[in-house]
């Protein structure tokens, strides 16, 4: 067996699908190459694949990961090649690197980058907003919905673009199972703190990072 | 940027119902092709994308270079309010255009409940509803399918109807649009005259259609000389070359079949007597299992599916069932893809064949006895005896199966409730069977369910004069049937007497019908399959509204001497054929099927499958 590190990208053609529906769809991918797919033990045999952190529906992103088992030692540039003919469009894969322990460990992801458009015709001081102390608002955890403090959370936060219906922010939060602070929250903070009201929100992920570093280029 | 899409497809569950774009689907430029053409399925995706019959008609179409078929289904009522709100009109799926003036539509008519969808479907491409109101600029509109060999109901609304196996037909009636578009479009009538003179081809406006004064219909005219005065369905008689793509479009989502379908065969030998798929599909027609081994390699590489299922009406009948499955068992054992296998009978060939199968998952088994007793049972000619039933549960018992599902209609003709008490005792019987089995022999937690239908009397069946039960009946009938079911082991689940109902209204309607479904539409009725908007007393008011009473439909036992509706149809099976069968149901005398001896059905006329065998 050997384990891969697969960076991947999906774009607008396929931002609907679901995170099951995409571990379905790559699973049948897999099946109409050559490459051989490890399976668990078990009652019922899965293929061995873990994403590292799915994304939800409607957002496009550069930069995803995952971890797949391959049972067969396949160059990087064969399941890069063979993957990319197969998927349907709309999905990429960037990079793959073959891992032998624990040289990349995607559970430690703590920081993704978003590019998120709002519509508004409000303006706001981002400098100001991110003055605050602290952002107290509620946000879904696993055991309901509870206010929590997203300041320590927000690392960058800046204005890209302003039209006369949107605006465009970048933003760097954290990311990951200790802390996920989605960009739709924080888009709920702008509009508690800085009054501003907010409509549609499309969000990009540009990067999934540990710290400052990305795992693959 | 935020585009309209964006905020459309936010708004509705299950976007990619509405997307397109998975792997298989085709995509051309719309204007490098003659025709555009749009397959429309009158329900939602998950039910839309399990059918076989439209995964082979989209491929056959698209074979075309000169054709683009897309896939249109109809957009559920959250979808609905999103187009109204942004003033946008149905689209199809592959390109996302509005299909308003698309060059052809057709749509598969798979059950009498889909029809307001289909009223509903073109009310929201903005096309104008009744085929006369439809100029040129309009798509031409056409059906095909088992509802289209009595289509009345809905002949208003379409161009034309294909009756029976598409695959030839539908490449005619494209070559023939393309012959017309190609002349100027002039006139719709010059393009429908062209198509009626082929086989199985139905343009209902030339045909007139007269009434007696008790309403029942006088006669069916041809009233253009390019009709037929009998339309004969079409079959594919060499089936095992028939084509058949090599390709699946494979969702995204979930769907309802979703597999690998492997159409090892097409119509039924049986001749069950309430059942129309066993007479309009005659002749019984087999693939050879070479073809199909090879099919299945194909579908399962292209589609990446890990499961495959075979398609028949009874799959045990098919004759080279073991070559079948050894073949394809060595396939998917390798590949850890799963097979299954609908409508086996039971025995200890398929037996040990679900062992190799699903080796560790044992998961639920079907019968369908359809009648309690076996008088009924033989009125129904369902040659399945109480001793088969027994003795193959006893068999699954033994194996370790723990979960039966028992299938039966209440209101067959001449039931009694002793027929409606055997089956509590049938399943009773069953249950014992179980309990037969020593303790430590036997699998833990059994379970039956016991499910019954309303029986639906459908046009070229041998009851297709018989009266329908009313709903006070059948509800009586229901009850009796769970206080005859005693054990708490066994479990009832029964049908809505009101959509059985409404169904067999339009099964045996005429045309008088399209006024009362396009009013009921305009009332709101749509998804009428769908329990949570079934709306039954909105469908009563469109009747009365109508000043129809719907009663005259089904709640009547019909003449041999009546006309009916569908008599200018020719499936093969003649009237008399059909006539001998009710006459023989009412002596409760089975009839043999096809293979055991001929009994002159009339299919034989297209030479074809066991006809020759």
């Amino acid at each position: 067996m050997s384990n891969y590190i697969l960076k991947f990208s999906r774009d607008e053609r396929v931002k609907y699908i679901s995170h099951l529906d995409f571990v379905r769809l790559f699973h049948r991918t897999v099946r109409r190459t050559d490459l051989q797919f490890m399976f668990s033990q078990g009652f019922n045999p899965h293929p061995i694949m873990t994403v590292a952190q799915p994304l939800s529906v409607g957002v496009t992103a550069d930069g995803e990961y995952m971890k797949v088992g391959f049972d067969g030692d396949y160059s990087e540039e064969k399941i890069k090649d063979t993957l990319n003919k197969n998927l349907p469009l709309g999905y990429e894969i960037k990079a793959v690197k073959q891992v032998f322990a624990k040289e990349i460990d995607l559970t430690k992801i703590d920081r993704a980058i978003y590019t998120v458009e709002v519509e508004t015709k409000d303006d706001f001081d981002i400098n100001s907003f991110m003055e605050n102390k602290e952002l107290i608002v509620p946000k879904k955890t696993k055991s309901g919905i509870k206010d929590s403090d997203i300041r320590p959370h927000i690392f960058e936060l800046e204005k890209v673009d302003k039209t006369d219906n949107s605006i465009i922010l970048k933003m760097t939060v954290s990311a990951g199972s200790q802390y996920n602070l989605k960009p739709e929250t924080v888009i709920e903070a702008i509009k508690k703190y800085e009054g501003a009201d907010m409509g549609f929100i499309k969000i990009h992920r540009n990067a999934l990072l540990q710290g400052n570093k990305d795992f693959l280029l | 940027m935020i585009t309209q899409r964006d905020k459309i497809l936010a708004a509705v569950e299950k976007p990619t119902r509405y997307t397109g774009g998975e792997l298989n689907a085709v995509l051309k430029d719309p204007n490098s092709v003659d025709v555009r053409f749009g397959f429309c399925f009158p329900d939602t995706y998950e039910i839309a994308m399990s059918h076989l019959g439209l995964k082979i008609l989209y491929h056959v179409l698209n074979k075309r270079e000169d054709t683009f078929c897309e896939r249109v289904f109809a957009p559920w009522v959250d979808m609905q309010e999103q187009l109204k709100k942004h003033d946008m009109k149905l689209f199809a799926l592959e390109t996302g255009d509005e299909i308003t003036h698309f060059d052809m539509l057709g749509f598969t008519l798979q059950y009498e409940l889909s029809y307001s969808n289909i009223v509903r479907m073109l009310m929201d491409a903005g096309i104008p509803v009744r085929a006369k109101d439809r100029d040129e600029t309009y798509p031409i509109i056409c059906g095909g399918g088992p509802c289209a060999y009595n289509a009345e109901p809905i002949a208003e609304i379409f161009d034309f109807f294909q009756l029976g196996e598409g695959e030839d037909m539908m490449n005619e009636v494209v070559s023939e649009y393309v012959k017309w578009k190609k002349s100027g479009k002039k006139n719709k009538k010059d393009y429908l005259e062209a198509i009626a003179r082929y086989d199985g081809i139905y343009v209902p406006s030339f045909y007139d259609v007269t009434y007696n004064s008790d309403g029942t219909v006088e006669k069916i005219v041809p009233n253009n000389e390019n009709a037929k005065p009998k339309i004969r369905k079409r079959i594919m008689a060499d089936f095992d070359t028939a084509y058949t793509p090599n390709s699946i479009v494979v969702p995204f989502g979930d769907v309802v079949h979703d597999r690998v379908m492997l159409e090892i065969m097409r119509g039924c030998m049986r001749g069950c007597r309430f059942c129309q798929a066993g007479y309009i599909y005659r002749p019984l027609r087999e693939r050879k299992s070479e073809t199909l081994l090879n099919l299945a390699e194909d579908l399962l590489s292209c589609s990446g599916y890990d499961e495959i299922s075979l398609s028949s009406l009874s799959s045990s009948d098919y004759s080279g069932l073991r070559d079948l499955t050894d073949g394809l068992l060595d396939m998917t054992e390798k590949k850890k893809i799963g097979l299954s296998l609908p409508s086996l009978r039971i025995d200890n060939f398929s037996i040990d064949l679900m062992n190799r199968v699903q080796a560790v998952r044992k998961s639920g088994i079907t019968f369908a006895p359809e009648a309690g007793t076996q008088r009924l049972r033989d009125v129904i000619n369902k040659n399945v005896t109480e001793e088969n039933v027994l003795k193959s549960t006893s068999i699954l018992f033994k194996g370790g199966w723990t979960n039966v599902k028992l299938y039966f209609m209440i209101g067959l003709p001449t039931e009694t409730m002793d027929d409606v008490k055997g089956i509590a005792e049938l399943a009773e019987k069953v249950l014992g069977e179980y309990f037969k089995i020593p303790k430590e022999e036997r699998a833990k937690n059994i379970n039956i369910t016991v499910s019954t239908s309303s029986f639906v009397p459908k046009p070229f069946t041998a009851f297709q004069w018989a009266r329908q039960d009313n709903r006070d009946m059948i509800i009586e009938k229901q009850d009796y049937l769970k206080s005859e079911i005693k054990s708490r082991r066994i479990k009832y689940n029964w049908h809505n007497n009101r959509t059985s109902y409404l169904e067999g209204v339009f099964a045996r309607g005429d045309r008088r019908l399209c006024e009362v479904i396009i009013k009921a539409v305009e009332k709101g009725c749509q998804f009428d399959s769908w329990a949570d908007h079934f709306k039954f007393d909105t469908w009563m008011e469109a009747f009365s509204e109508c000043g129809i009473d719907p009663d005259f439909y089904n709640m009547r036992e019909r003449e041999y001497s009546e006309v009916f509706p569908w008599d200018h149809i020719d499936i093969g099976v003649t009237k008399e054929f059909l006539m001998r069968e009710n006459e023989k149901a009412k002596a409760a005398k089975t009839t043999p099927h096809c293979r055991e001896k001929c009994s002159g059905c009339g299919v034989a006329s297209f030479k074809a499958g066991v006809c020759c065998e």
